[in-house]
């Protein structure tokens, strides 16, 4: 299918290792569009939408930066932690956005599952519905988020 | 038949031709700019081969304009005033620029092309911005996830910086990134060695450069950098000091502290430095040599969370809660801060409390 | 034929082309940009203005061509290979010409040129005029008429897809599913602009 060439040069640049290591697509191989439709499609099913979820994860990552990198607790199941780094990330997409190179950690106390995210993680989630191609590192599986930030 | 086969496929393949050549001889005079002069700050003058961005024309001549997107317009951080001949403003420029940017002609050097002769002002520092080529000559371990770099520079061979000053090194293409990309780190070695750098880097999960420096750079590779930036720096006043890092940052610190040392600076300064785990601390002897040498410094680490198993007898908790407890009042002092911004952010909120002016607080979060 | 009586059926085919003839909707010409390109207003507004240009610039080109090159010739069957050729050679100018003279233009219209070089609506539009013996002024206003079509085509699929994007829509029909849905959707509400030309 024939892409805008404002699509391409996004594509382009989630593809290049400019910003993370590895770019954001991973294997990926799907065009950015099917990668965000199939999974909102799968949030849907859960009956969140990504802007409860972004904010939701900036709730705790608010919270767990009051740690300053222990652990915090967030609620009676899950803990959090931040981990920062000093820099700053960009977001891909062609608007102003600056974010701190910051990573959540957050825990599941009872099963011990855990999940991090990045500053940009929420950014790329609330605003542009992006969980970021299959095999990049910092690809986070929708459904294995809400379970663990959502009590559901 | 066969001839006239012949003539409509040759004449099909003329008129092809013909187009082909129209396009060859517009291009030719479309896309030649010829050369086109850049007056810098009204007192330097490059002359450029048109047709390439500001940015790389401006880099090309060495001028290093920070950027991190590699000149794609996403990161709009390449801004800076063009006064003359850079046309209109492009809608791919827009999002990046507030109506005062606009009116007063800052635009994004990546995408502003040069067509004609321009006139543009950039701040004085990224004139004496330099490139360096340099040797690794030595990598040290100091915590599980921070190393020490040392590199020798080659070309050119010295460098003068003022400490608290970062560099910006350029990460070279390599198996888990197809492009070169910079990031910048505080210069932590004693700035009488104008023969080598150091600095102190510590390992961010998918960092594309920190994961080159720690699983793919060798003693003896060749790389490059750029710099010095920053406006982090030691003032000239007799106040005493106070210093709040964490981690990698106390590069620029350390930097300071030997600066201290060869000048003879005889503030009063204390410095407390935190981590979370008696593994997580590093440098403790050297600390304890500068608090000999120095004629009135403390050194005090804290850890906020020590394994059961491990063993120490030093300040107990976050540093932020030990700077509280420590020095009471610092109204009086003048802080630097280094380290992540979530730990600059709550050391400002401490040193506020115990009676500090923001305006007498230094830090560089990179940011 | 006089003058005036050409420019009235050029504009009755011109309206022809943009109502009861589509070429997108009624003929599924140029399908592909029309799904890739339909997220956002503003680029579908971008491309569709862009397709205008072209269709009327390369229906008077091929329509020259093809009136002094091929006929006098008898090769009136290569007029395929010479009108995308003419057609790719004609958008490349463009955009060279553009983007040395209004960089501003080429941001917004330009970038799009490279997409439609191989849109067959293009070349469509170029075969349906030779097909049908319009004349010069007939052809443009064919050309024009196509383009028009094409462009309220595709802002309007934009502007619906932009209020579909909080909608709730089944999984397996999201994206190209859902858009061919209201492609053909669109299409039926542009059958009922039949009857309103006669001379169409």
């Amino acid at each position: 299918m024939k892409k805008s060439p404002q699509k391409q040069k996004l594509e382009q640049m989630l593809h290049s290792s400019r910003i993370v290591a590895g770019g954001f697509m991973g294997t990926d191989t799907r065009s950015i569009d099917e990668i965000i439709d199939a999974d909102l499609a799968r949030l849907d099913r859960l009956g969140k939408t990504a802007t409860e979820i972004a904010q939701k994860m900036q709730q705790i990552t608010d919270a767990a930066c009051r740690g300053l990198g222990e652990w915090v607790k967030i609620d009676d199941r899950r803990q959090a932690m931040v981990d920062e780094a000093k820099g700053i990330m960009v977001c891909p997409w062609p608007h102003p956005g600056r974010f701190c190179k910051r990573l959540t950690f957050v825990k599941n106390v009872d099963t011990g599952t855990q999940i991090r995210w990045s500053d940009l993680n929420i950014h790329l989630i609330g605003e542009h519905g992006f969980f970021e191609g299959v095999g990049s590192e910092f690809r986070i599986e929708p459904i294995g988020l809400v379970e663990l930030i959502f009590d559901i | 038949m066969a001839q006239e086969i012949l003539v409509a496929v040759l004449i099909v393949s003329l008129t092809s031709a013909a187009l082909a050549t129209l396009l060859a001889v517009s291009e030719r005079f479309l896309s030649d700019y010829g050369q086109c002069r850049v007056l810098l700050n009204d007192e330097k003058e490059i002359t450029v081969q048109g047709g390439k961005t500001l940015l790389s024309v401006l880099s090309d001549n060495k001028i290093f304009i920070p950027s991190a997107c590699g000149g794609r317009g996403t990161c709009g951080l390449c801004k800076l005033k063009v006064q003359e001949g850079a046309g209109l403003l492009l809608p791919t420029e827009e999002p990046y620029l507030n109506q005062q940017e606009r009116d007063s002609g800052v635009r994004l050097s990546c995408q502003v092309k040069v067509r004609n002769d321009l006139k543009i002002q950039i701040p004085e520092e990224l004139f004496n911005i330099r490139e360096f080529t340099c040797k690794c000559a030595e990598i040290t371990d100091l915590t599980h996830d921070i190393k020490q770099f040392r590199f020798e520079l080659v070309e050119p061979d010295k460098i003068d910086y003022i400490p608290g000053q970062y560099i910006q090194l350029l990460t070279p293409v390599y198996e888990k990134s197809s492009e070169e990309v910079y990031r910048a780190y505080s210069v932590s070695g004693d700035p009488a060695d104008k023969n080598h750098i150091e600095l102190i880097i510590r390992y961010v999960p998918g960092g594309i450069c920190t994961t080159y420096c720690f699983k793919y750079l060798k003693v003896g590779d060749e790389v490059r950098f750029n710099g010095p930036y920053g406006q982090f720096r030691l003032t000239d006043t007799d106040s005493p000091v106070v210093f709040i890092a964490g981690g990698s940052g106390m590069a620029p610190i350390k930097c300071i502290l030997h600066h201290m040392k060869n000048n003879g600076i005889k503030r009063t300064a204390v410095y407390y430095f935190g981590a979370k785990k008696v593994k997580d601390m590093f440098m403790q002897d050297l600390m304890k040599k500068f608090q000999d040498e120095l004629p009135d410094f403390k050194f005090i680490p804290a850890v906020s969370s020590p394994d059961p198993d491990e063993k120490w007898d030093g300040q107990k908790g976050l540093v932020t809660e030990v700077v509280k407890r420590d020095l009471k009042n610092a109204a009086q002092h003048e802080a630097y801060l280094c380290g992540s911004p979530g730990l600059v952010d709550a050391a400002e909120k401490v040193l506020v409390e115990l009676g500090l002016t923001e305006d007498k607080i230094f830090y560089d979060k990179f940011a | 034929m006089n003058i005036s009586a050409e420019i009235w059926q050029a504009f009755v085919v011109c309206v022809a082309a943009i109502f009861t003839q589509n070429i997108l909707l009624s003929y599924f010409l140029g399908l592909c940009p029309f799904i890739g390109v339909s997220r956002e207003i503003k680029a579908a507004f971008g491309l569709g203005a862009a397709v205008i240009f072209v269709m009327v610039s390369t229906c008077m080109l091929n329509w020259l061509a093809y009136r002094y090159v091929l006929l006098p010739l008898n090769l009136h069957f290569f007029r395929f290979i010479l009108f995308i050729v003419i057609i790719a050679a004609f958008v490349q100018f463009v955009e060279m010409v553009i983007d040395r003279f209004s960089p501003r233009l080429y941001q917004t219209l330009g970038v799009f040129l490279p997409l439609i070089t191989v849109n067959c609506a293009i070349l469509g539009a170029s075969l349906f005029m030779v097909i049908r013996n319009y004349t010069f002024i007939v052809a443009v206003g064919y050309g024009l008429g196509s383009g028009i079509g094409w462009f309220v085509a595709i802002v309007a699929m934009a502007g619906i897809r932009q209020k579909l994007k909080n909608d709730r829509i089944p999984p397996g029909l999201q994206g190209a599913g859902i858009t061919l849905i209201i492609t053909g959707l669109m299409a039926l509400a542009f059958i009922g602009f039949t009857g309103v030309l006669q001379g169409g």
